[in-house]
């Protein structure tokens, strides 16, 4: 009898994926489908310079002779890439110069994703980036960043005021046609963040970018560029929600990093795109290229990443070691629920001297969802004394799911030293039944059991936004036991 | 407070306990001994709801209630609280954390107001001390790398914590040194109250010369085959079981 | 010799036709390019290979009628091209030694009757194009010791072996290359039967430009079955040692329990080592685990070694020994194990960069 009830429990609190609303505004879309007149309409509406759109349309001429990527572990549909709109706005949105010019609807949306975009009701020393479908809808506390010298804007706005920093770095970590999707990202990227900080700057609040899909049949590809001069710091965290659909969309975003000498930038994702419901209908499809690039000598770039979200997660958040001393790190939680298929993972590229990298991946899955943890580590010849550690663990629960880890590991310097470990489990039935016993129900004792199997991952994001990742965790994983 | 009725319980299609029988009063504590296989720790995880310990006949009422309708949790959250055989150790979950979901489970289920971290860290603070469970401790993974002594500890510091209505010790001595199992046996016997019942199930006779029990019952092959006064762990240490159960049959 | 293509070599002459030979776009073979070293028509048309045998337990039959399942692509090649064959039966006990005398392209199939043993040797030296297809079939409660000597060579060596064991049999395997241009062991292990095993274990010990490859696939597709590997690369000069491992254990092979371990030493600036241990898990009440590391000498210990009055050479040779020792205990014979150390102490002045 307990067990029925808890199941119903379960089955009325799995419904509330509670980011699923959608907002009533009006939009203006770009004609459905993708041809080069889509890139030039999208350029057009964003006012570039010539050489953006060159640089678009040769990223288009090459993606039309690409083909979709087939080697991850994840299945689906084929995409009619004709059959979606590559840009979609809310109508009259130019730049902002203060919030009380924001359509007070796309306020109250952020608001009720727990995003309060007033700047006087703002977790302290957040600055946050609001991305709603195609662009950028406010940025806060550009003050104070720029009393610190820092540039935190909309990138079409960089395009705009600051095209030299643009140019120097848009494509130098993540090449126009490096993958399939990252090419289509740099024929329509539509918006994203800019971010610079100059040299010996700390960064004197987190930085956040919140993306928010809302239109239907819509893609979204945003674009972020994030520099770190010499002896800088910045720490960003990038949240994503959308509506329940029953429809897939596409989101396929580029982020490069480039740190330069002495540099430190630390990037945490919370990714809770909406995961199609429990028959798999609907969800999200996040094909995203990440990759950072620690130039310069000393620098440093960690990769933190929480994912719950999206019903195919395609994703390597990657660190090119190529100057001297510099440290790569890659911090991942993945849980995959229900139909959701993950196929995530990191690559640390060792080319420079003494460099280090070190891997914790956590994946778990549920319901009937397969989870893949793909990686590669790559010293080079001249990465003398690199350092790798791996730790790869997965945890299962349920009969019906599937936990894969395919690392691949490739030494050509005899100094490297690569470790990698991985182990396989499950939520064991007397850890569960104990926390059973002092009280806790089983929904809860899952999220405690598996907080806790993610604890070293948690404990790198940002204290604001690590209490709302735990109890994401608990969320993600509602109606796995019953 | 607890009324046990000619129980049959079946572990993966076996039956283990055959017809048991037991009642057990507020203020009492009862000490339950019998040989390995005898179905006493089959009897702490019906009383507790485990999965897979199953009722097949006879039933079980606890302060007027039926305990078999109740999931493992609920049953906590009024009050019964098992203090286990092997604490079970959860990686990552600190051990302050997991009391605080916990004693805020059970009183959110008990419509109480939940406390925040300090306060749970006051009562926590209160009982420690006297079961030298350190600071330290606290702030580790729950019973990860807990030598058996501190993790029986912890399980007491838990039942002082929770004050449950029925506190089950399952073989709380096994593994324990002299010096341990008294400071087991004080932090037990503080709790001891006229509102409170205790079942303590042992192999051996020598915790009950630290916790003296009201009555001692004899389970051999899943029922009670003899019932008396503390005097009776004496008889069986001097005896041994087979003994007693051959006498008894 | 005329043999009828059945259906069976005919899928496999089909299948070899579309994929062409392995190269290293091809996921499988991302560590090691057939390629430039031989086309389609080498392997089509490869010779037969040759062999001595001394065999006793055994019966012999010929294999030509199109059974097989083969673990890659060249065991395809084998199974559709191969003009020599040979069938080995045994109902108790059996020993077999064998030696591959030239070049050229065979395929075996090597059947246990249920409860039957089997000790089973052989030595593939290489030279040219070498493919050997073996298809080992274990019934209920067999077992079976193979040990697999590849000499250093030159061309290409391929060994590709399926092997599916029944309930409670048991399949192990120690495979020790020494290298050549290209040579690599494939194995495709089933564990279809309730209790099935496998142990797998090797070295490779690889000098100047020579490549080695263990590539192998556990399939635990029935519950309470346990596997284990152990593999151990050395690679010096310019060699590339490389060991991939995939591990899958499907719905319902509950109690499944497997451990993997793959280590690399890495001796020169120009050599080369790849692992790649991979899990691949659909059920959740199994014990899973795999652990890989790649690195030098350990410098304290050579440093300690040296302090002792112990030369640089002798240190060095005493800790590759050291580091190959594990895998060698997993060899029960000791007339084999004490064969395959022989075989090491010659490799080892190579691979410490002596002529």
């Amino acid at each position: 009898m307990a067990a029925v009830e808890t199941r119903e429990k379960v089955s009325a609190l799995a419904e509330k994926y509670k980011y699923g609303f959608v907002t009533d505004i009006e939009m203006e879309r770009a004609p459905k489908g993708l041809s080069e007149d889509t890139v030039r309409y999208i350029s057009a509406k964003k006012g570039e310079p010539d050489w953006m759109l060159a640089w678009r349309l040769s990223a288009f001429r090459r993606w039309v002779e690409m083909r979709e990527p087939n080697w991850a572990r994840v299945h689906y549909p084929k995409i009619d890439y004709q059959d979606a709109y590559y840009y979609a706005a809310p109508k009259n949105t130019p730049a902002k110069q203060s919030l009380d010019e924001v359509d007070p609807k796309l306020l109250e949306t952020y608001n009720k994703l727990g995003i309060p975009l007033s700047e006087q009701m703002l977790l302290a020393g957040v600055a946050v980036d609001a991305v709603f479908d195609s662009v950028s809808v406010a940025t806060t506390f550009k003050a104070k960043l720029n009393e610190a010298g820092v540039i935190f804007c909309p990138i079409s706005e960089a395009i705009r005021d600051h095209p030299d920093l643009v140019r120097k770095y848009l494509g130098t970590v993540v090449p126009v046609t490096d993958n399939f999707f990252s090419t289509l990202n740099s024929a329509v990227f539509s918006d994203g963040t800019f971010v610079f900080v100059p040299k010996g700057v700390r960064c004197p609040m987190e930085l956040s970018t919140y993306f928010r899909i809302n239109a239907s049949e819509t893609g979204q590809f945003e674009r972020t560029l994030i520099i770190a001069d010499e002896g800088s710091y910045v720490s960003y965290l990038e949240g994503c929600t959308a509506p329940k659909r029953d429809e897939n969309q596409l989101h396929a975003a580029v982020v490069e990093l480039v740190a330069l000498d002495g540099a430190e930038i630390k990037y945490s994702t919370v990714q809770n795109w909406y995961p199609g419901d429990e028959e798999g209908k609907g969800g999200i499809y996040n094909f995203v290229t990440k990759r950072g690039d620690c130039r310069g000598r000393d620098s440093k770039i960690s990769w933190t990443q929480v994912e719950t979200g999206s019903a195919i997660t395609w994703k390597y958040p990657s660190c090119i070691l190529r100057g001297d001393n510099s440290v790569g790190e890659f911090y991942s939680i993945a849980i995959a629920n229900h139909y959701q298929q993950a196929d995530t993972g990191t690559k640390m590229i060792h080319l420079g001297r003494n460099t280090r990298s070190r891997i914790v991946s956590k994946g778990i899955s549920a319901g009937r969802a397969q989870n893949t943890y793909r990686g590669l580590v790559s010293v080079h010849p001249k990465a003398a004394n690199a350092r790798n550690h791996t730790q790869c663990d997965s945890l299962l629960i349920g009969k019906q799911c599937g936990a894969h880890t395919v690392p691949y590991i490739e030494s050509r310097n005899p100094s490297a030293r690569i470790e990698h470990e991985a182990t396989t489990s499950k939520i064991a039935e007397d850890q569960l039944f104990y926390c059973l016993q002092r009280g806790i129900n089983p929904e809860e004792a899952v999220a405690l059991i598996v907080n806790g199997f993610c604890k070293e991952v948690l404990q790198q994001l940002p204290m604001e936004f690590a209490v709302e990742a735990q109890k994401l965790v608990g969320i993600s994983l509602e109606g796995s036991v019953g | 407070m607890l009324e046990i009725k000619d129980l049959h319980a079946a572990v993966d299609g076996k039956e283990i306990l055959k017809g048991l029988s037991l009642t057990v009063n507020a203020g009492e504590v009862h000490a339950i001994m019998g040989p390995n296989g005898s179905g006493k720790s089959t009897l702490s995880y019906v009383l507790a709801g485990r999965a897979g310990y199953k009722i097949t006949s006879g039933s079980i009422r606890y302060r007027g209630e039926d305990l078999a309708a109740l999931a493992p949790e609920e049953r906590a959250a009024k009050g019964i609280f098992l203090a286990m055989q092997y604490p079970v150790e959860i990686p990552g979950v600190t051990t302050l954390t997991f009391l605080k979901t916990a004693l805020n489970a059970q009183r959110r289920a008990r419509g109480e107001s939940e406390l925040d971290a300090m306060g749970v860290l006051k009562r926590v603070r209160a009982r420690a001390s006297e079961l030298k469970v350190s600071e330290e401790m606290l702030k580790r993974a729950l019973n990860v790398g807990f030598s058996g002594g501190e993790k029986k500890r912890l399980e007491i510091l838990q039942m002082a914590l929770f004050e449950p209505r029925l506190a089950i010790l399952d073989e709380t001595d096994s593994g324990l040194d002299i010096d341990a199992l008294k400071l087991v046996a004080e932090g037990v016997n503080a709790l001891r109250a006229p509102e409170r019942a205790m079942l303590v199930i042992t192999h051996y006779q020598r915790l009950l010369q630290y916790i003296v029990p009201d009555r001692v019952h004899v389970l051999s092959a899943g029922r009670i085959v003899r019932e008396g006064g503390p005097e009776l762990a004496h008889e069986l240490e001097a005896k041994g079981y087979e003994d007693i159960v051959r006498s008894a049959a | 010799m005329n043999v009828a293509l059945d259906a069976r070599r005919l899928k496999a002459a089909e299948e070899f036709r579309a994929a062409g030979v392995p190269h290293r776009r091809m996921e499988a073979w991302k560590y090691s390019d057939l390629r430039p070293l031989i086309d389609a028509e080498q392997v089509a048309s490869a010779p037969a290979a040759q062999w001595s045998i001394e065999a006793e337990g055994v019966e012999l039959f010929d294999p030509a009628a199109g059974e097989g399942a083969f673990a890659g692509i060249m065991g395809e090649a084998s199974l559709a091209f191969a003009t020599a064959t040979l069938g080995l039966r045994v109902k108790a006990a059996g020993r077999v030694r064998i030696a591959f005398a030239t070049p050229g392209q065979a395929r075996l199939r090597i059947v246990l009757d249920d409860g039957a043993r089997l000790d089973y040797v052989e030595s593939a030296p290489g030279g040219g194009l070498q493919n050997i297809g073996t298809e080992i079939v274990l019934g209920r409660g067999a077992r079976m010791t193979h040990a697999r000597l590849a000499q250093r060579a030159g061309g290409a060596r391929i060994g590709d072996v399926s092997v599916t064991v029944a309930e409670g049999g048991c399949y192990r395997l120690h495979c020790a290359d020494f290298g050549s241009d290209l040579s690599r062991l494939e194995l495709d292990i089933k564990l279809r039967g309730i209790g099935a095993q496998a142990h797998l274990s090797g070295t490779s010990v690889l000098a100047q430009g020579l490549h080695a490859d263990v590539t192998t696939h556990v399939d635990h597709a029935a519950g309470d079955t346990c596997s284990t590997q152990l593999f151990k690369l050395v690679a010096a000069d310019k060699a590339r040692a490389v060991y991939q491992g995939r591990i899958t254990v499907r719905q319902g092979a509950d109690g499944s329990d497997s451990r993997q371990t793959a280590k690399g030493l890495l001796l020169a600036e120009r050599a080369e080592i790849d692992l790649k241990p991979e899990l691949e898990i659909f059920a959740d009440e199994v014990k899973c685990a795999h652990g890989a590391a790649v690195g030098d000498l350990d410098a304290d210990s050579l440093f300690y070694l040296r302090s002792r009055g112990i030369a640089d050479d002798e240190a060095r040779a005493l800790l590759i020994r050291a580091f190959l020792a594990e895998p060698l205990d997993e060899v029960e014979d000791e007339a084999m194990r004490a064969a395959l150390w022989a075989a090491i102490e010659d490799a080892l002045p190579g691979a410490m960069g002596q002529p």
